[in-house]
């Protein structure tokens, strides 16, 4: 789900157009293909966002719009663009504090308990349809830190991968707008970026932890080769991908996490439905899916 | 805690001067509310309320608030009341009546942020019943806006200490149960529970007060102590909780009350938690609504 932030303020949408009980038809919809929830006190969002594409399509009513959702030959890429106009303005760095919180104070802290038993002093993260690379290069920001204090003489790397090109290379420049680094904390702006015009570029000291390469995720012979990772990041990718598609790539993920690894998607996504292997797991403010040792029984699959 | 410490908070609970007593509308209001929807007496609801203008002014605040939207003003508190509905009167009344049971000046934890974690977890808990098919949704619904009423208890009897402790949670960002055992002696669980017994509040809601963070032995408090527990979990973590950051993992599938409650009702291996847990934002909106009508003064 998109930040408040990215809100502009043109995005005005009166307290009535707000009650209309189709919008609930078109979030359980929403949810149903995509695993995307939209909660009811941030339905101006969604409003807002069906709003753009009702103008695009020459509907003017929700009800008529959820006729081109469900009824109309081409509802499917009608439900692709929504579900681009959803996640719009969502590619910035540091996009959702509740999971960089839960990485940096709970996840890998746990992690490198188990791992310190092993002997282990290396972390692995993947992000898995990085895009332009905000998150990547957060990541790696994250860890930088963490290198310098808590996880001295530790090392880690980021595997980004994507399966636009032009997503790949924009990601390999790491040169971001004012807008992209709207949330990221002073600290970090000083540390970690310079300022070149009207963008900032990612600073020398973080790059050599991130590698970029083109992936398709549905290409069970390259995605095979991802093993070994301590934690993936998903966001707002498998959205996209038919039920099967998603089981498939979600089997990959768990196979290439190490036991005890952790798969974050992105703040409002859910995999209920796809597989019963992970663990649902609860931070404050965000949830992710854990890896135990053994598969769940059914009791406990969630 | 031992017996000992027991007997020593119970003779504190009930010697002081400033014991927190039973508000005067809040017994008959348990006793009004303990008895199926359907059979609630609406005219001794309003009764009730006519007895506190405090209160009466604010069931009509808030039935003319932009909540409601309403055209014509509300003037009597029957329109208010029927406007409002049951559950949002009987959320005024509680977190009316209990936030009398202290001083204004005596609050630690500032009583906004006490009743939008004790009317989340309360909504939680009803919403949790509803789907599980616990028979006694309401029954849930008041052991989640009772659950902390020892943090009030805590309060009145030991405020500076409490205080100190209330701070070393925050600071140390750790559950408040835990500062109470290491500064205290006895947590807000104890002390509900003693106030509980003294205002002969039912068996089975002290029990939720008792071991809402610390279930123990799940069958010892049955369905209503899991959905409490749980329920203030999933609170605290939705930004429902006392304002501070708690860094935990929450694994439903190995709690113990989880475990407890999907062998009682199986329809709950089913249930899609990471939307449930979505869903309780939306709780914020309404929980905010009915703490701004209660608490602008």
């Amino acid at each position: 789900m998109p930040n408040d932030s990215t809100l502009v303020a043109n995005e005005q949408i009166p307290v009535e157009a707000l009650s209309d009980p189709v919008w609930i038809r078109i979030r359980d919809l929403i949810y149903q293909v995509s695993g995307i929830y939209q909660a009811e006190n941030k339905f101006y969002l969604l409003v807002s966002r069906c709003n753009v594409r009702m103008k695009a399509v020459g509907s003017r009513t929700p009800r008529e719009y959820l006729d081109f959702l469900t009824a109309r030959p081409n509802r499917d890429s009608e439900m692709r663009n929504l579900l681009n106009e959803i996640t719009i303005g969502e590619t910035c760095l540091f996009r959702s504090m509740p999971q960089i919180e839960a990485l940096r104070k709970v996840v890998i802290p746990a992690l490198a308990e188990v791992k310190r038993t092993l002997s282990y002093t290396k972390l692995r993260f993947w992000s898995a349809g990085c895009s332009t690379g905000e998150e990547s290069y957060t990541l790696a920001m994250l860890m930088l830190e963490e290198s310098q204090t808590r996880l001295k003489g530790w090392t880690f790397e980021i595997m980004a991968t994507d399966l636009n090109e032009r997503s790949v290379a924009k990601a390999q420049e790491g040169v971001y707008n004012d807008y992209a680094v709207r949330n990221v904390p002073p600290e970090y702006m000083k540390k970690y970026f310079i300022q070149t015009g009207p963008n900032f570029r990612v600073a020398d000291c973080v790059r050599p932890f991130v590698s970029f390469s083109r992936l398709n995720m549905l290409d069970d012979s390259k995605m095979l080769f991802m093993r070994g990772i301590d934690v993936i990041f998903c966001c707002n990718v498998l959205i996209y991908f038919d039920g099967k598609s998603k089981t498939r790539t979600v089997n990959h993920f768990y196979n290439a996490l190490l036991t005890n690894g952790y798969f974050f998607l992105g703040q409002s996504e859910s995999l209920y439905g796809i597989t019963e292997k992970f663990h649902l797991v609860h931070f404050p403010g965000a949830t992710a899916y854990w890896k135990p040792n053994e598969p769940v029984s059914k009791a406990g699959a969630l | 805690m031992t017996m000992e410490t027991l007997d020593r908070l119970r003779s504190r609970i009930t010697s002081i001067d400033s014991m927190p007593t039973i508000p005067v509308i809040l017994r008959p209001l348990l006793h009004c509310m303990d008895q199926p929807v359907e059979q609630i007496d609406i005219a001794r609801i309003v009764e009730l309320i006519s007895y506190d203008k405090s209160i009466a002014a604010q069931c009509v605040r808030m039935a003319n608030s932009a909540l409601f939207g309403r055209d014509t003003p509300v003037e009597s508190v029957r329109t208010a009341v029927m406007n409002l509905g049951m559950w949002r009167v009987r959320d005024l009344l509680f977190s009316n009546s209990l936030s009398q049971v202290i001083p204004a000046n005596r609050w630690v934890v500032e009583p906004a942020v006490f009743w939008r974690h004790s009317l989340g977890v309360a909504l939680v808990c009803r919403k949790f019943a509803e789907i599980l098919g616990y028979q006694d949704t309401e029954k849930a619904y008041l052991a989640g806006l009772l659950h902390d009423i020892g943090i009030l208890v805590n309060s009145m009897i030991a405020p500076d200490e409490f205080r100190a402790t209330f701070e070393k949670a925050t600071r140390e960002q750790i559950a408040l149960d835990e500062a109470e055992r290491a500064t205290l002696g006895f947590t807000h669980c104890d002390s509900g529970r003693v106030l509980g017994e003294a205002w002969r509040i039912t068996p089975d809601l002290i029990q939720a007060i008792d071991l809402h963070h610390d279930i123990g032995d799940p069958e010892r408090g049955g369905p209503l102590v899991a959905i409490v527990h749980l329920s203030d979990l999933l609170c605290r973590l939705r930004d429902l909780g006392y304002g501070y950051y708690e860094p935990r993992q929450v694994d439903f599938a190995n709690e113990p009350g989880w475990l407890y409650l999907v062998m009682k009702f199986p329809n709950l291996a089913d249930l899609d938690l990471a939307r449930f847990t979505f869903t309780l934002d939306e709780y914020a909106k309404e929980v905010g609504e009915l703490v701004s009508t209660v608490f602008v003064r």
